[in-house]
């Protein structure tokens, strides 16, 4: 249904219901009126989302270059729509906006709104490059009545808070090792509707719209490993090429990298393929005492064989259902089924907004984040050893 | 290398030697898997590997094809569908009896016709359900009692096809009975059988001649993280524990427990977390575990406390919200090892 119906469509309802159009519209007043920037697949996806957060959102305004994207996000939303982002953020009932862009137009989108007054949901990763990330901190800074928050929403699942709090406790031990996987099997391509171009639509293969896949899926675990550590990489290294899908792309269909945590002494292997599917997304934290393997919504911990026998103490347990091993030897970490870490994610993002308080996935964790992506792909492409340098703490 | 051709044939001796002299002592052997929906894990000390997972796993379905609600062909999902009456096998007469007798002694509040309760608050093998509204609960009362089930020769009968069984208070414990009854038909006479956080236990750990030691699960904030709120210690008898702290529904902030109350309808919900029954065998406490919960914590001491087979702990409620436990004065002295 197009503006145009809804509206019409609103009317007849309003006719035969005696309410008004403005009564069907009305949401609960303290909702946070929302404007989306960028309704592709991942702008369209947080509109489904919200929709199931009717008390904390309420979708005022709609914004895309391409008017095919346009017209499909109208369909999930009443909003006013727009082709200029800029024109979005002067709209008064707009007191927040979720930026779901193509990379290279996150800082710009992101700082303007920020002087517009506006709280931002920034998609990551936070920056295309580390001046961008560096200027980001420093404009959040001056404007301190407003949230940005960075889409790492993964962060936001208990099950990823309370695998922090393992680490925190000592229950992995010293971990040493992180292996980190995000394998797919395809072009990574959408399809291209006639009239519009291939970096248009595939911005993700070229290099001036994106940081390719270190950017758009290995940054979450790089995300959470500077999180739960409270660290950041020393030195990063990294190779990688077009090595299945030479279609023209910029970007590599296979990377590879290696992250020395220094100070913790922990190297981190994260990779990335579009040439096998077998194991899809891997992450494991692996420890003296023992290994956690997650997945984004699934978490089990593999105790060491000395710490097994730490957790069984006594010859045998009774409970109402007691500590369960699984068959492959790991146990549980959250039994309760998670919901989708973008569910987490807005929750948290509007608690934030109405309570003025810094989210935990923050433009400064974002910072340090975006900072690692570049690295790596400085990394893949130049074949260089990169450090960590002060100007990155943030 | 000619001291060296002496040597050998003296180590030699010296390994049959020591492997004789082993073969006489009593080795612990240790198996798991997975049963029932849940794990088991088994620890007897015997001089061999003479109990097999493949005698483990026949008698599991064996109670499998008896008792199972989630097996469609099993006898107990024959008599619940049938209008009238089924034969029954030696697995379903036992714990038949056993939960006839159990709801007897326990004024109703075990009852095995519970299963039409246990779907429609969804915790059956339907799933979750539209909650039932206080007329459908009315309604389904009229099926559930254990008036409504009598035996005749080896037939179960039914008064009205609407009865329906739900082993699943009582069958765990039966198969840890059958583990357990099987050990002791290979003659062993040390070890521990536990399926689903259920125990049976006889003898003493082997070569130290230690009692086992059973801990006391306490409702804990991480499941890696297991709580001890205390630790037994046992050379014979069963150890089961029933709780609401980890299988619950929550609608709008308010939990309810799996565990139904047949004389009501509604699920159970008094001031108990959860109750640890040691009995002389696990069918017995399997069953009174959850009549206990429903119980109440003083009516569920003195029941204990009337029968000197029993001994129970609890962990319960405070009226401030607080959460403590208490034990009987038999589970007090199973405290030193």
């Amino acid at each position: 249904m197009d503006r145009r119906h809804f509206l019409e469509m609103t009317g007849l309802l309003s006719g035969v219901l005696m309410l008004s159009p403005a009564t069907l519209l009305a949401h609960r007043e303290d909702a946070i009126r929302i404007g989306i920037i960028g309704c592709g697949d991942r702008g369209q996806g947080i509109m489904q989302m919200m929709a199931s957060l009717k008390e904390q959102y309420a979708i005022t305004a709609i914004c895309d270059i391409l008017d095919f994207r346009l017209e499909a996000a109208a369909k999930l939303a009443p909003a006013k729509t727009y082709k200029d982002y800029r024109q979005l953020l002067d709209a008064k009932d707009v007191d927040a906006v979720v930026v779901a862009t193509s990379l290279h137009m996150h800082y710009a989108i992101a700082a303007d709104a920020i002087r517009a007054g506006k709280s931002v949901y920034l998609e990551k990763t936070m920056t295309y490059n580390i001046p961008e990330a560096q200027e980001l901190v420093k404009l959040c800074a001056r404007y301190t009545g407003q949230i940005l928050a960075v889409g790492h929403q993964y962060r936001y699942t208990p099950l990823y808070f309370k695998v922090k709090e393992m680490i925190s406790k000592g229950y992995l031990g010293d971990v040493t090792q992180i292996d980190c996987r995000w394998d797919r099997n395809w072009n990574w391509r959408r399809p291209v509707p006639t009239g519009y171009a291939d970096e248009q639509i595939n911005w993700r293969m070229y290099k001036r719209y994106s940081g390719g896949l270190p950017a758009e899926l290995l940054s979450h675990q790089m995300d959470f490993i500077n999180w739960a550590f409270d660290t950041h990489p020393d030195e990063v290294m990294g190779t990688g090429g077009i090595d299945h899908f030479n279609d023209g792309r910029e970007t590599y269909d296979n990377v590879q990298v290696l992250l020395r945590y220094k100070e913790k002494g922990m190297i981190g292997n994260f990779g990335a393929t579009c040439g096998n599917a077998h194991e899809g997304y891997i992450f494991k934290i692996k420890g003296t005492k023992g290994m956690v393997s997650l997945l984004p919504d699934k978490g089990v911990f593999y105790p060491e064989e000395a710490a097994k026998k730490e957790l069984q103490t006594v010859d045998g347990v009774s409970g109402a259902t007691r500590l369960e091993w699984n068959t492959d030897g790991g146990i549980s970490i959250v039994n309760e089924k998670m919901q989708d870490g973008t569910w987490y994610a807005l929750k948290e993002f509007y608690n934030t907004v109405k309570t003025g308080t810094q989210p935990v996935s923050n433009v400064k964790t974002g910072a340090t984040t975006a900072v690692c992506v570049h690295l790596a792909n400085e990394a893949i492409f130049s074949h260089k050893i990169l450090s960590w340098k002060p100007a990155y703490n943030f | 290398m000619k001291q060296f051709k002496k040597i050998i044939p003296s180590l030699l001796l010296l390994g049959v030697l020591s492997l004789s002299y082993r073969s006489a002592e009593l080795r612990r052997f240790y198996i798991s898997g997975r049963a029932q929906g849940t794990t088991y894990h088994i620890t007897y000390y015997a001089a061999d590997s003479l109990l097999t997972r493949s005698m483990i796993d026949s008698i599991f379905d064996q109670v499998d094809s008896s008792l199972s609600l989630y097996k469609p062909y099993s006898l107990v999902n024959r008599f619940n569908t049938s209008a009238e009456a089924v034969k029954m096998d030696r697995h379903m007469r036992k714990v038949v009896k056993a939960a006839l007798e159990t709801s007897r002694i326990t004024g109703g509040i075990f009852d095995m016709t519970v299963f039409p309760l246990t779907n429609a608050w969804g915790f059956g093998p339907a799933g979750q359900q539209p909650l039932p509204d206080s007329a459908a609960v009315r309604n389904l009362l009229t099926c559930i009692g254990s008036d409504k089930i009598h035996i005749k020769g080896n037939w179960l009968y039914k008064t009205k096809p609407c009865v329906q069984l739900d082993p699943n208070g009582i069958a765990q414990g039966y198969a840890v009975d059958l583990v357990a009854d099987k050990l002791e038909a290979l003659r062993i006479h040390n070890y521990l059988v536990e399926l689903g956080g259920e125990l049976r236990v006889k003898g003493r750990k082997q070569p130290s001649g230690q009692k086992m030691s059973i801990g006391i699960e306490a409702p804990g904030e991480n499941d890696f993280e297991p709580v001890m709120e205390q630790v037994i210690y046992l050379d014979k008898g069963a150890v089961t524990t029933s709780g609401n702290y980890r299988r619950y529904h929550e609608t709008n902030g308010k939990r309810r427990s799996h565990l139904l109350d047949p004389r009501t309808g509604y699920p159970i919900s008094n001031e108990l977390i959860s109750v640890t029954i040691v009995a002389p065998d696990a069918m017995t406490a399997d069953a009174l575990d959850n009549a206990l919960m429903g119980m109440g914590l003083q009516h569920a001491l003195r029941f204990i406390e009337k029968r000197p087979a029993l001994a129970a702990h609890f962990i319960y409620h405070r009226p401030d919200g607080s959460v403590t436990d208490t034990m009987s004065s038999r589970f007090k002295r199973l405290l030193k090892p």
